[in-house]
């Protein structure tokens, strides 16, 4: 597929697939698409040329069975809502229009908090969790959606070890029951241990495959340019400043 | 005291008064919530402004003042929504052009006019004391109908309010639940504006929010605390201008009373809970993680 804002060519001519249970890293600079990537699969942005299949059906079509991480130091830590309504949020979907959740769907968000370790806060207000909890929390939101294939934005960008954790064991009991998962990532060695196949991009595919042999040295160089810095083989890339 | 509170509500014009500003105090306390949530603050005064052309075409035209400003200001709430999500034009920039397109249009047509009559000046400054039966029931419909829509989309509201990108991702027409929240803001405009002005009623929308927010975390005692600080300052606010009016001959008028009365309450309101953040170890900030290996 080709996405294009405005007259900028975003992405043009990437293609991957992910099947159930399997999981694919983007890895890329910023501004390498990875996010837009992510977006035109959920059916948010006009693609430019090619196209975009969920389940077997329109992205526009399949948003109940897709369940989004963003980052979560996008949010407003000030907003008065509780991690527990947060993960409720998940459960709106399928409770539908006009009805509020019921004790069901209160128990699925209590699973979900559990399950990333964070049942304990789900009368704290959000924003007083670290960036690491509030992660975990837009993680359960997304478990509690019951979604068939998960995306995530950087979710590992600058997380504490426990929240790490959490992610990579969350993310292995998902994909065991069959859910596909796209991850943006700087992070090669969460990428290796969280995804079996990897697309080094920057607006164009530079390599896809399993990811042994897509993230190479020669890969990362041709995404990242000359300010590519590998510290040691499956590390974190660190960039130096444009 | 309690003379204070009751003596003025026996005639029948104070009680009608009173009536209109306890449903306003009702249907603004409640969208002031959610003007709170999405930081609208600037589309409230913006509508204050823009339902002038529409009661200037009505007035001008011999029609129901009420029925044009609902029209401009459900109009403007279109436009407001739709120039918002061009992307090359910045947002307040959108807002700040049609203001000035749309209060200009009004300013024209009046002027067109020999003079501005009494019901123009209400339409600046409110007036409260003399709302009659019909303009009471316009009031209580259009705060059924915005009960009824928050009633039906809260949920969708506040989650596209805290994350509007999860809502979009999870299939909500963002831009469809932006044109329900400027729509009811300028519902809450359009029946304020005869009780306290155009030029107050953004009071009536950001305050009893603000006075919330102050006092609550949660969005259900966000809700109850705003509708009654709204409700609590226009009964009072009513009373102690028919006081001053009456009993020490300082004419206030009830609209800027009551707005005056909820500026007395956010201070208030902000005094204490800075006293009493300021004693107790601030409870909200982050609890530290481990620090990462």
């Amino acid at each position: 597929m080709s996405v294009r804002y405005g007259r900028d060519l975003a992405l043009e001519d990437v293609s991957l697939s992910v099947a159930r249970g399997g999981a694919v890293a983007l890895i890329g600079p910023n501004g390498a698409g990875k996010s837009t990537l992510l977006k035109a699969i959920l059916g948010l942005l006009p693609l430019a040329q090619g196209g975009v299949k969920v389940l077997g059906r329109r992205p526009e079509d399949a948003r109940e069975q897709v369940a989004y991480v963003q980052q979560a130091d996008t949010l407003d830590p000030e907003f008065p809502v509780s991690v527990l309504q947060v993960v409720l949020m998940g459960r709106y979907r399928a409770v539908g229009w006009a009805r509020r959740p019921g004790a069901a769907d209160r128990r699925e968000a209590m699973r979900a908090l559990t399950e990333v370790g964070l049942a304990d806060r789900a009368k704290d207000r959000f924003g007083t969790l670290s960036g690491g909890q509030r992660q975990r929390v837009l993680l359960a939101r997304a478990i509690a959606q019951h979604a068939q294939l998960l995306l995530l934005d950087e979710p590992f960008n600058g997380l504490d070890a426990t929240t790490t954790d959490v992610l990579i064991e969350v993310l292995a009991r998902l994909r065991g029951d069959g859910v596909g998962v796209v991850m943006s990532t700087h992070d090669l060695a969460v990428a290796h241990l969280t995804c079996g196949d990897a697309c080094v991009l920057n607006r164009r595919r530079v390599a896809y495959g399993p990811i042994d042999q897509a993230i190479t040295p020669g890969n990362l160089a041709e995404a990242y340019g000359s300010r590519a810095v590998l510290l040691a083989s499956e590390a974190t890339i660190v960039t130096t400043a444009d | 005291m309690v003379r204070l509170l009751v003596e003025p509500f026996r005639d029948a014009y104070m009680q009608r008064a009173l009536i209109e500003v306890l449903l306003l105090s009702g249907l603004a306390g409640i969208v002031s919530v959610y003007v709170l949530l999405r930081r609208l603050a600037f589309v409230g005064d913006a509508l204050t402004h823009t339902i002038f052309p529409g009661v200037a075409i009505a007035f001008v035209a011999g029609q129901s003042l009420f029925l044009g400003a609902l029209v401009a200001g459900l109009l403007s709430a279109v436009l407001l929504t739709w120039a918002s999500r061009i992307p090359t034009v910045d947002q307040d920039a959108a807002l700040g052009v049609l203001v000035g397109a749309f209060f200009s249009l009004g300013v024209v047509i009046v002027s067109t006019r020999q003079s501005y009559t009494a019901d123009l000046t209400a339409l600046l400054f409110g007036r409260i004391l003399t709302v009659d039966t019909a303009e009471i029931i316009q009031t209580a419909v259009i705060t059924a109908a915005v009960l009824v829509v928050l009633a039906l989309l809260h949920k969708e509201l506040v989650l596209r309010a805290f994350d509007p990108v999860a809502a979009e991702a999870m299939g909500y027409r963002v831009m469809a639940l932006d044109l329900v929240v400027n729509g009811l803001v300028a519902l809450v405009v359009v029946a304020g504006v005869r009780a306290v002005g155009t030029v107050l009623v953004i009071a009536l929308l950001v305050v009893p929010g603000a006075i919330a927010r102050l006092v609550t975390d949660r969005i259900g005692g966000l809700l109850v605390v705003s509708v009654g600080a709204a409700a609590l300052c226009g009964y009072v606010g009513l009373a102690a201008s028919y006081e001053a009016s009456l009993n020490h001959r300082v004419r206030v008028g009830s609209g800027a009373t009551i707005v005056v009365a909820l500026t007395v309450a956010f201070l208030g309101a902000a005094t204490v809970t800075t006293l009493v953040r300021r004693r107790r170890p601030a409870p909200t900030t982050p609890q530290a993680d481990p620090v990462p290996a």
